[in-house]
Protein backbone atom coordinates (compact mmCIF):
# COMPACT_ATOMS: atom_id res chain seq x y z
CA UNK A 1 0.00 0.00 0.00
CA UNK A 2 2.82 2.28 0.97
CA UNK A 3 6.26 2.26 -0.12
CA UNK A 4 9.20 4.54 0.67
CA UNK A 5 11.75 4.20 -1.11
CA UNK A 6 15.37 6.13 -0.32
CA UNK A 7 13.49 8.67 1.53
CA UNK A 8 15.76 11.55 3.42
CA UNK A 9 15.08 14.43 5.01
CA UNK A 10 17.13 17.38 6.47
CA UNK A 11 16.29 20.35 8.71
CA UNK A 12 19.14 22.57 8.03
CA UNK A 13 22.27 20.56 8.43
CA UNK A 14 20.64 18.60 11.06
CA UNK A 15 19.74 14.85 8.53
CA UNK A 16 16.79 13.84 10.77
CA UNK A 17 15.54 10.92 7.92
CA UNK A 18 18.58 8.77 6.21
CA UNK A 19 17.56 6.99 3.29
CA UNK A 20 15.01 4.68 4.50
CA UNK A 21 13.38 1.89 3.10
CA UNK A 22 9.87 0.84 3.88
CA UNK A 23 7.14 -1.04 3.12
CA UNK A 24 4.01 -0.97 4.41
CA UNK A 25 0.89 -3.77 3.42
CA UNK A 26 -2.88 -3.42 3.06
CA UNK A 27 -4.05 -4.51 7.12
CA UNK A 28 -0.55 -4.14 8.73
CA UNK A 29 -0.62 -2.02 11.67
CA UNK A 30 2.85 -0.74 12.18
CA UNK A 31 4.03 0.53 15.29
CA UNK A 32 7.34 2.82 15.32
CA UNK A 33 9.15 2.89 18.53
CA UNK A 34 12.77 4.59 19.00
CA UNK A 35 14.15 7.42 21.55
CA UNK A 36 12.90 11.34 21.39
CA UNK A 37 14.52 13.02 18.07
CA UNK A 38 15.38 9.91 16.15
CA UNK A 39 12.86 11.07 13.36
CA UNK A 40 9.86 9.12 14.03
CA UNK A 41 7.40 12.04 13.47
CA UNK A 42 9.26 12.83 10.66
CA UNK A 43 9.02 10.18 9.16
CA UNK A 44 5.43 9.62 9.63
CA UNK A 45 4.65 12.91 8.53
CA UNK A 46 6.48 12.53 5.40
CA UNK A 47 4.50 9.97 4.45
CA UNK A 48 1.31 12.48 3.80
CA UNK A 49 4.07 14.91 2.98
CA UNK A 50 3.24 17.28 5.72
CA UNK A 51 7.12 17.35 6.08
CA UNK A 52 8.69 17.40 2.43
CA UNK A 53 11.38 14.61 2.00
CA UNK A 54 15.12 16.24 0.27
CA UNK A 55 14.99 12.48 -1.31
CA UNK A 56 13.04 9.17 -2.23
CA UNK A 57 9.59 8.36 -3.13
CA UNK A 58 7.16 7.45 -1.54
CA UNK A 59 4.28 5.11 -3.73
CA UNK A 60 0.97 5.18 -1.87
CA UNK A 61 -1.87 2.89 -3.69
CA UNK A 62 0.24 2.68 -6.97
CA UNK A 63 0.70 6.34 -7.23
CA UNK A 64 3.77 7.70 -6.67
CA UNK A 65 2.78 11.09 -4.44
CA UNK A 66 6.34 12.23 -4.27
CA UNK A 67 6.21 13.50 -7.69
CA UNK A 68 5.34 17.37 -8.43
CA UNK A 69 2.27 16.03 -10.92
CA UNK A 70 0.10 14.62 -8.26
CA UNK A 71 -2.38 16.72 -6.69
CA UNK A 72 -1.13 15.99 -2.97
CA UNK A 73 -4.63 17.38 -1.30
CA UNK A 74 -6.64 14.42 -2.97
CA UNK A 75 -4.16 12.00 -1.98
CA UNK A 76 -4.43 12.99 1.44
CA UNK A 77 -8.28 12.33 1.76
CA UNK A 78 -6.91 8.76 1.54
CA UNK A 79 -4.47 9.41 4.19
CA UNK A 80 -5.82 9.87 8.33
CA UNK A 81 -3.59 11.57 10.70
CA UNK A 82 -3.90 11.77 14.15
CA UNK A 83 -1.83 14.21 16.16
CA UNK A 84 -0.02 14.21 19.58
CA UNK A 85 -2.30 17.57 20.87
CA UNK A 86 -5.59 16.59 18.66
CA UNK A 87 -5.86 19.53 16.81
CA UNK A 88 -9.10 19.90 16.70
CA UNK A 89 -10.50 23.26 15.47
CA UNK A 90 -11.13 25.11 17.56
CA UNK A 91 -13.41 27.26 16.04
CA UNK A 92 -15.77 24.57 14.85
CA UNK A 93 -18.43 22.39 17.16
CA UNK A 94 -17.53 18.73 17.68
CA UNK A 95 -19.81 17.55 14.74
CA UNK A 96 -18.70 20.48 12.42
CA UNK A 97 -15.12 19.08 12.81
CA UNK A 98 -15.95 15.78 11.62
CA UNK A 99 -18.14 17.27 8.64
CA UNK A 100 -16.07 20.47 7.81
CA UNK A 101 -13.65 18.24 5.26
CA UNK A 102 -16.12 15.70 3.61
CA UNK A 103 -18.72 19.06 2.66
CA UNK A 104 -15.97 21.44 1.79
CA UNK A 105 -14.34 18.50 -0.37
CA UNK A 106 -17.80 17.91 -1.76
CA UNK A 107 -17.21 13.98 -0.79
CA UNK A 108 -20.81 14.25 0.92
CA UNK A 109 -24.21 16.22 1.09
CA UNK A 110 -24.61 18.44 4.18
CA UNK A 111 -27.29 15.89 5.13
CA UNK A 112 -24.87 13.29 4.91
CA UNK A 113 -22.15 14.64 6.81
CA UNK A 114 -24.30 15.16 9.45
CA UNK A 115 -25.52 11.69 9.69
CA UNK A 116 -22.17 10.74 9.55
CA UNK A 117 -20.96 12.21 11.83
CA UNK A 118 -23.39 11.22 14.45
CA UNK A 119 -22.82 7.48 13.48
CA UNK A 120 -19.28 8.32 14.11
CA UNK A 121 -20.13 9.86 17.53
CA UNK A 122 -22.18 7.40 18.69
CA UNK A 123 -19.50 4.90 17.68
CA UNK A 124 -17.73 6.61 20.40
CA UNK A 125 -20.27 7.47 23.17
CA UNK A 126 -20.22 10.99 22.34
CA UNK A 127 -23.19 12.05 20.56
CA UNK A 128 -24.14 14.57 23.38
CA UNK A 129 -21.18 16.45 22.49
CA UNK A 130 -21.85 17.24 19.21
CA UNK A 131 -22.67 20.63 19.54
CA UNK A 132 -20.11 22.02 22.11
CA UNK A 133 -16.76 23.32 20.93
CA UNK A 134 -13.47 21.57 21.71
CA UNK A 135 -12.23 23.74 25.16
CA UNK A 136 -15.08 21.73 26.65
CA UNK A 137 -13.67 18.26 26.07
CA UNK A 138 -11.28 16.04 28.01
CA UNK A 139 -8.57 15.35 26.08
CA UNK A 140 -9.35 11.76 25.62
CA UNK A 141 -12.71 12.80 24.26
CA UNK A 142 -10.83 15.10 21.95
CA UNK A 143 -8.57 12.41 20.73
CA UNK A 144 -11.27 10.26 19.84
CA UNK A 145 -13.15 12.87 18.43
CA UNK A 146 -9.69 13.14 16.28
CA UNK A 147 -9.89 10.16 15.26
CA UNK A 148 -13.28 9.89 14.17
CA UNK A 149 -12.67 13.36 12.40
CA UNK A 150 -10.40 11.20 10.09
CA UNK A 151 -12.28 8.27 9.96
CA UNK A 152 -15.41 10.61 8.09
CA UNK A 153 -13.08 10.81 5.30
CA UNK A 154 -13.13 7.04 5.14
CA UNK A 155 -9.15 6.69 4.45
CA UNK A 156 -7.19 3.68 3.39
CA UNK A 157 -4.56 4.08 6.17
CA UNK A 158 -4.30 6.04 9.26
CA UNK A 159 -1.51 7.89 10.86
CA UNK A 160 -0.95 7.86 14.54
CA UNK A 161 1.70 10.32 16.15
CA UNK A 162 1.73 9.39 19.79
CA UNK A 163 -2.08 9.61 20.00
CA UNK A 164 -1.82 9.20 23.81
CA UNK A 165 1.40 11.27 24.91
CA UNK A 166 -0.42 14.17 25.61
CA UNK A 167 -3.20 12.98 27.38
CA UNK A 168 -4.03 12.22 31.72
CA UNK A 169 -2.85 8.60 32.62
CA UNK A 170 -6.69 7.50 33.15
CA UNK A 171 -7.77 8.82 29.60
CA UNK A 172 -5.25 6.83 27.53
CA UNK A 173 -7.57 3.41 27.70
CA UNK A 174 -10.09 4.86 26.11
CA UNK A 175 -7.89 5.52 23.26
CA UNK A 176 -6.24 2.82 22.65
CA UNK A 177 -9.38 1.02 23.07
CA UNK A 178 -10.68 2.73 20.22
CA UNK A 179 -7.11 2.17 18.38
CA UNK A 180 -7.67 -1.39 18.60
CA UNK A 181 -11.54 -1.30 17.63
CA UNK A 182 -10.19 0.36 14.34
CA UNK A 183 -7.45 -2.79 14.11
CA UNK A 184 -10.13 -4.82 14.49
CA UNK A 185 -12.11 -3.36 11.63
CA UNK A 186 -9.05 -3.96 9.64
CA UNK A 187 -7.87 -0.49 9.04
CA UNK A 188 -3.94 -0.32 7.97
CA UNK A 189 -2.90 1.47 10.92
CA UNK A 190 0.87 3.16 11.31
CA UNK A 191 1.22 4.00 14.74
CA UNK A 192 4.55 6.62 16.41
CA UNK A 193 3.90 5.13 20.51
CA UNK A 194 5.55 4.84 23.39
CA UNK A 195 2.70 2.32 24.34
CA UNK A 196 4.56 -0.86 24.64
CA UNK A 197 1.14 -2.70 25.60
CA UNK A 198 -0.19 -1.86 22.18
CA UNK A 199 2.50 -2.61 20.55
CA UNK A 200 2.59 -5.92 21.77
CA UNK A 201 -1.07 -6.77 21.55
CA UNK A 202 -2.07 -4.53 18.46
CA UNK A 203 0.74 -4.63 16.29
CA UNK A 204 1.59 -6.95 13.28
CA UNK A 205 5.27 -5.56 12.82
CA UNK A 206 7.62 -3.50 15.41
CA UNK A 207 10.10 -0.70 13.61
CA UNK A 208 12.57 0.81 15.74
CA UNK A 209 14.14 3.67 14.79
CA UNK A 210 17.33 5.66 15.50
CA UNK A 211 18.96 8.30 14.49
CA UNK A 212 16.76 8.90 11.52
CA UNK A 213 17.47 5.26 10.06
CA UNK A 214 15.13 1.87 10.69
CA UNK A 215 17.63 0.21 12.97
CA UNK A 216 15.37 -3.07 13.22
CA UNK A 217 12.24 -3.99 12.49
CA UNK A 218 10.14 -7.43 13.22
CA UNK A 219 7.24 -8.75 14.90
CA UNK A 220 5.97 -7.93 18.22
CA UNK A 221 7.32 -10.80 19.41
CA UNK A 222 10.39 -11.01 18.13
CA UNK A 223 11.22 -7.55 18.64
CA UNK A 224 10.48 -7.40 22.37
CA UNK A 225 12.47 -10.96 23.28
CA UNK A 226 15.04 -11.20 20.76
CA UNK A 227 15.92 -7.73 19.93
CA UNK A 228 19.42 -7.54 18.29
CA UNK A 229 20.56 -4.25 17.81
CA UNK A 230 22.27 -3.01 20.51
CA UNK A 231 20.78 0.61 20.78
CA UNK A 232 17.37 -1.29 20.72
CA UNK A 233 18.71 -3.70 23.75
CA UNK A 234 19.36 -0.77 25.31
CA UNK A 235 16.29 1.49 24.68
CA UNK A 236 14.20 -1.35 25.59
CA UNK A 237 15.78 -1.94 28.89
CA UNK A 238 14.96 1.82 30.02
CA UNK A 239 11.64 1.65 28.90
CA UNK A 240 10.69 -2.04 29.95
CA UNK B 1 -22.73 84.45 34.11
CA UNK B 2 -25.10 85.62 32.64
CA UNK B 3 -23.40 87.30 29.67
CA UNK B 4 -21.91 84.18 29.31
CA UNK B 5 -25.03 82.37 28.84
CA UNK B 6 -26.73 84.63 26.69
CA UNK B 7 -23.43 84.32 24.34
CA UNK B 8 -23.64 80.29 24.30
CA UNK B 9 -27.50 80.42 24.01
CA UNK B 10 -26.41 82.94 21.04
CA UNK B 11 -24.13 80.38 19.55
CA UNK B 12 -26.36 77.45 19.59
CA UNK B 13 -28.91 79.22 17.56
CA UNK B 14 -26.59 80.19 14.88
CA UNK B 15 -24.94 77.09 14.68
CA UNK B 16 -28.05 75.26 14.64
CA UNK B 17 -31.23 76.94 14.25
CA UNK B 18 -30.38 79.98 11.35
CA UNK B 19 -30.40 78.95 8.52
CA UNK B 20 -30.96 75.53 9.00
CA UNK B 21 -27.76 74.86 9.81
CA UNK B 22 -28.11 71.65 11.74
CA UNK B 23 -28.06 70.33 8.24
CA UNK B 24 -24.32 70.54 7.70
CA UNK B 25 -24.00 68.81 10.73
CA UNK B 26 -26.48 66.02 9.84
CA UNK B 27 -25.01 65.51 6.10
CA UNK B 28 -21.49 65.39 7.83
CA UNK B 29 -22.30 62.73 10.08
CA UNK B 30 -23.86 60.65 7.21
CA UNK B 31 -21.01 61.27 4.78
CA UNK B 32 -18.29 60.35 7.78
CA UNK B 33 -20.04 57.21 9.31
CA UNK B 34 -20.59 56.49 4.58
CA UNK B 35 -16.88 56.90 4.22
CA UNK B 36 -15.40 54.94 7.59
CA UNK B 37 -17.91 52.05 6.89
CA UNK B 38 -16.90 52.03 3.03
CA UNK B 39 -13.17 52.29 3.67
CA UNK B 40 -13.14 49.89 6.33
CA UNK B 41 -15.03 47.15 4.43
CA UNK B 42 -11.92 47.79 1.56
CA UNK B 43 -9.37 47.84 4.25
CA UNK B 44 -10.72 44.72 5.68
CA UNK B 45 -10.77 43.18 2.30
CA UNK B 46 -7.23 44.15 1.06
CA UNK B 47 -5.58 43.76 4.63
CA UNK B 48 -6.91 39.89 4.82
CA UNK B 49 -5.66 39.51 1.06
CA UNK B 50 -2.12 41.18 1.71
CA UNK B 51 -2.01 38.81 5.31
CA UNK B 52 -2.85 35.88 3.38
CA UNK B 53 0.01 36.37 0.99
CA UNK B 54 2.23 37.25 3.39
CA UNK B 55 1.60 34.22 5.49
CA UNK B 56 1.33 31.90 2.66
CA UNK B 57 4.69 33.08 1.02
CA UNK B 58 6.10 33.10 5.17
CA UNK B 59 4.69 29.65 5.84
CA UNK B 60 5.69 27.55 2.68
CA UNK B 61 9.20 25.77 2.47
CA UNK B 62 11.44 28.10 0.53
CA UNK B 63 11.69 25.39 -1.97
CA UNK B 64 8.10 25.52 -2.88
CA UNK B 65 7.34 29.36 -3.20
CA UNK B 66 6.02 29.83 -6.39
CA UNK B 67 6.98 32.64 -8.95
CA UNK B 68 4.13 34.32 -8.72
CA UNK B 69 3.50 34.17 -4.73
CA UNK B 70 7.06 35.62 -4.69
CA UNK B 71 6.01 38.53 -6.98
CA UNK B 72 2.86 38.72 -5.28
CA UNK B 73 4.82 39.17 -1.55
CA UNK B 74 7.32 41.50 -3.34
CA UNK B 75 4.22 43.99 -4.27
CA UNK B 76 2.70 43.43 -0.54
CA UNK B 77 5.56 44.70 1.32
CA UNK B 78 6.27 47.68 -1.04
CA UNK B 79 2.47 48.30 -0.31
CA UNK B 80 3.15 47.96 3.77
CA UNK B 81 5.97 49.94 3.66
CA UNK B 82 4.66 52.47 1.30
CA UNK B 83 1.60 52.86 2.83
CA UNK B 84 2.83 52.87 6.43
CA UNK B 85 6.02 55.13 5.72
CA UNK B 86 3.76 58.31 4.25
CA UNK B 87 0.94 60.65 6.33
CA UNK B 88 -2.19 59.65 5.79
CA UNK B 89 -3.06 63.16 4.51
CA UNK B 90 -0.13 63.76 2.13
CA UNK B 91 -1.90 60.26 0.56
CA UNK B 92 -5.21 62.09 0.16
CA UNK B 93 -3.75 64.69 -1.45
CA UNK B 94 -1.48 62.67 -3.97
CA UNK B 95 -4.79 60.69 -4.30
CA UNK B 96 -7.32 63.69 -5.31
CA UNK B 97 -4.83 66.32 -6.52
CA UNK B 98 -2.81 63.99 -9.04
CA UNK B 99 -4.11 60.85 -9.40
CA UNK B 100 -7.97 62.17 -9.66
CA UNK B 101 -6.31 65.38 -11.33
CA UNK B 102 -9.11 65.71 -13.77
CA UNK B 103 -11.69 64.92 -11.85
CA UNK B 104 -14.95 67.41 -10.94
CA UNK B 105 -15.11 68.03 -7.24
CA UNK B 106 -18.55 66.57 -6.99
CA UNK B 107 -19.51 64.87 -3.50
CA UNK B 108 -19.69 61.70 -5.35
CA UNK B 109 -16.16 61.53 -6.60
CA UNK B 110 -14.82 63.20 -3.46
CA UNK B 111 -16.51 60.28 -1.46
CA UNK B 112 -14.94 57.93 -4.06
CA UNK B 113 -11.34 59.55 -3.59
CA UNK B 114 -11.78 59.89 0.07
CA UNK B 115 -13.10 55.76 0.20
CA UNK B 116 -10.37 54.68 -1.85
CA UNK B 117 -7.64 56.31 -0.20
CA UNK B 118 -8.75 55.47 3.38
CA UNK B 119 -9.61 52.07 2.47
CA UNK B 120 -6.17 51.71 1.06
CA UNK B 121 -4.49 52.99 4.09
CA UNK B 122 -6.20 51.03 6.59
CA UNK B 123 -5.51 48.02 4.41
CA UNK B 124 -1.81 48.29 5.39
CA UNK B 125 -2.78 48.36 8.82
CA UNK B 126 -5.31 45.24 8.63
CA UNK B 127 -3.23 43.75 6.94
CA UNK B 128 -0.54 43.46 9.49
CA UNK B 129 -3.26 43.32 12.42
CA UNK B 130 -4.58 39.90 10.81
CA UNK B 131 -1.11 38.82 10.06
CA UNK B 132 -0.43 38.49 13.90
CA UNK B 133 -3.97 37.04 14.07
CA UNK B 134 -2.78 34.26 11.91
CA UNK B 135 0.66 33.42 13.33
CA UNK B 136 -1.04 33.59 16.14
CA UNK B 137 -2.79 30.26 15.63
CA UNK B 138 -0.91 27.05 16.63
CA UNK B 139 0.16 25.60 13.44
CA UNK B 140 -1.45 21.96 14.31
CA UNK B 141 -4.42 23.88 12.59
CA UNK B 142 -3.28 24.13 9.42
CA UNK B 143 -1.81 20.60 9.70
CA UNK B 144 -5.13 19.39 11.03
CA UNK B 145 -6.79 20.73 8.02
CA UNK B 146 -4.29 19.43 5.43
CA UNK B 147 -3.98 16.01 6.67
CA UNK B 148 -7.74 16.23 6.14
CA UNK B 149 -7.47 16.80 2.45
CA UNK B 150 -8.42 20.74 2.20
CA UNK B 151 -6.34 22.91 0.28
CA UNK B 152 -4.30 25.70 1.62
CA UNK B 153 -7.18 28.48 0.92
CA UNK B 154 -9.91 26.48 2.30
CA UNK B 155 -7.91 25.74 5.49
CA UNK B 156 -7.61 29.46 5.52
CA UNK B 157 -10.88 30.26 5.33
CA UNK B 158 -12.67 27.86 7.28
CA UNK B 159 -10.43 27.31 10.29
CA UNK B 160 -7.75 29.93 10.61
CA UNK B 161 -9.24 33.00 9.61
CA UNK B 162 -11.94 32.76 11.77
CA UNK B 163 -9.64 32.02 14.76
CA UNK B 164 -7.44 34.74 13.91
CA UNK B 165 -10.36 37.04 13.25
CA UNK B 166 -11.23 36.67 16.71
CA UNK B 167 -7.84 37.39 18.34
CA UNK B 168 -7.42 40.31 16.67
CA UNK B 169 -10.99 42.37 16.90
CA UNK B 170 -9.76 44.53 19.38
CA UNK B 171 -6.83 45.18 17.71
CA UNK B 172 -9.49 45.74 14.14
CA UNK B 173 -11.69 47.94 16.85
CA UNK B 174 -8.75 50.06 17.26
CA UNK B 175 -8.22 50.61 13.60
CA UNK B 176 -11.68 51.29 13.21
CA UNK B 177 -12.31 53.81 15.81
CA UNK B 178 -8.68 55.60 14.58
CA UNK B 179 -10.24 55.28 11.01
CA UNK B 180 -13.29 57.20 11.97
CA UNK B 181 -11.10 59.65 13.70
CA UNK B 182 -8.59 60.16 11.01
CA UNK B 183 -11.43 60.78 8.15
CA UNK B 184 -12.05 64.34 9.42
CA UNK B 185 -8.71 65.28 7.51
CA UNK B 186 -10.98 64.76 4.32
CA UNK B 187 -11.54 68.54 4.65
CA UNK B 188 -8.36 68.78 2.97
CA UNK B 189 -9.91 67.98 -0.43
CA UNK B 190 -13.32 69.85 0.38
CA UNK B 191 -15.33 67.05 1.06
CA UNK B 192 -17.98 67.85 3.74
CA UNK B 193 -17.89 65.83 6.34
CA UNK B 194 -18.60 66.52 9.73
CA UNK B 195 -15.57 68.29 10.09
CA UNK B 196 -16.10 70.27 7.18
CA UNK B 197 -19.41 71.12 8.61
CA UNK B 198 -18.42 72.49 11.62
CA UNK B 199 -15.51 74.61 9.75
CA UNK B 200 -18.82 75.65 7.22
CA UNK B 201 -20.44 77.11 9.98
CA UNK B 202 -17.47 78.75 11.43
CA UNK B 203 -16.78 80.41 8.77
CA UNK B 204 -20.13 81.58 8.49
CA UNK B 205 -21.40 82.24 11.91
CA UNK B 206 -18.25 83.56 13.14
CA UNK B 207 -19.38 81.40 16.11
CA UNK B 208 -16.08 78.75 16.89
CA UNK B 209 -16.80 77.14 20.58
CA UNK B 210 -20.32 75.69 19.96
CA UNK B 211 -19.53 74.08 16.43
CA UNK B 212 -16.34 73.00 17.47
CA UNK B 213 -16.91 71.12 20.54
CA UNK B 214 -20.27 69.93 19.43
CA UNK B 215 -18.40 67.89 16.66
CA UNK B 216 -16.16 67.21 19.22
CA UNK B 217 -18.96 65.10 21.27
CA UNK B 218 -20.31 63.60 18.25
CA UNK B 219 -16.63 62.45 17.70
CA UNK B 220 -16.82 60.72 20.99
CA UNK B 221 -20.50 60.20 21.22
CA UNK B 222 -19.50 57.58 17.84
CA UNK B 223 -16.64 56.37 19.21
CA UNK B 224 -18.36 55.16 22.35
CA UNK B 225 -21.23 53.43 19.96
CA UNK B 226 -18.68 51.30 18.22
CA UNK B 227 -16.97 50.54 21.31
CA UNK B 228 -20.49 49.36 22.50
CA UNK B 229 -20.96 47.25 19.67
CA UNK B 230 -17.39 45.95 18.98
CA UNK B 231 -17.56 44.73 22.80
CA UNK B 232 -20.60 42.90 22.13
CA UNK B 233 -19.50 41.52 19.06
CA UNK B 234 -16.37 40.34 20.85
CA UNK B 235 -18.55 38.62 23.38
CA UNK B 236 -20.57 36.44 20.83
CA UNK B 237 -17.43 35.43 18.87
CA UNK B 238 -15.80 34.21 22.41
CA UNK B 239 -18.71 31.64 22.35
CA UNK B 240 -15.99 28.89 21.28
CA UNK B 241 -14.14 29.21 24.65
CA UNK B 242 -16.36 29.24 27.21
CA UNK B 243 -15.89 26.11 29.32
N1 LIG C 1 10.15 21.71 11.65
C1 LIG C 1 11.39 21.42 12.11
N2 LIG C 1 12.40 22.28 11.96
C2 LIG C 1 13.65 22.00 12.40
N3 LIG C 1 13.97 20.86 13.03
C3 LIG C 1 13.00 19.95 13.21
C4 LIG C 1 11.67 20.17 12.77
N4 LIG C 1 10.93 19.10 13.09
C5 LIG C 1 11.76 18.23 13.70
N5 LIG C 1 13.01 18.73 13.78
C6 LIG C 1 14.18 18.04 14.35
O1 LIG C 1 14.28 16.77 13.76
C7 LIG C 1 14.67 15.81 14.70
C8 LIG C 1 13.70 14.67 14.70
O2 LIG C 1 12.46 15.14 15.15
P1 LIG C 1 11.17 14.23 15.24
O3 LIG C 1 10.09 15.09 15.74
O4 LIG C 1 10.96 13.53 13.96
O5 LIG C 1 11.59 13.19 16.34
P2 LIG C 1 10.70 12.14 17.11
O6 LIG C 1 11.37 10.83 16.94
O7 LIG C 1 9.29 12.26 16.69
O8 LIG C 1 10.86 12.58 18.63
P3 LIG C 1 9.77 12.64 19.79
O9 LIG C 1 9.71 11.27 20.37
O10 LIG C 1 10.38 13.61 20.76
O11 LIG C 1 8.49 13.10 19.22
C9 LIG C 1 14.79 16.53 16.03
O12 LIG C 1 16.16 16.81 16.24
C10 LIG C 1 14.02 17.80 15.83
O13 LIG C 1 14.59 18.83 16.59
MG1 LIG D 1 7.49 12.94 17.59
Amino acid sequence: MIYVKDLSKSFGDNQVISHIDAHIEPGEKVVIVGPSGSGKSTFLRCLNLLEQPDRGTITFDGEEITSSSVDINKVRRHMGMVFQHFNLFANLTVKKNIMLAPVQLKIMSKAEAEEEAMRLLKLVNLEDKADVYPVQLSGGQKQRIAIVRSLAMNPKVMLFDEPTSALDPEMVGEVLELMKQLARDGMTMVVVTHEMGFAREVGTRVIFMDEGVIKEENTPREFFENPRDPRLKDFLSKIL
Amino acid sequence: MEAWLENLRKGFYQTFILKDNYMYFVKGIRITLLVTVLALILGVVLGVLVAIIRSAHDQQPVKKRGIVLRILNVICKVYLTVIRGTPMMVQLLIMWFVIWAGARATDGNLIRCAVISFGINSGAYVAEIVRSGIMSIDKGQMEAGRSLGLNYVSTMRFVIIPQAFKNVLPALGNELITLLKETSIVTVIGLKDLTKGAMIVQANTYQAFVPFIAIALIYLLLVLLLSWLLGKMERRLRQSDIR
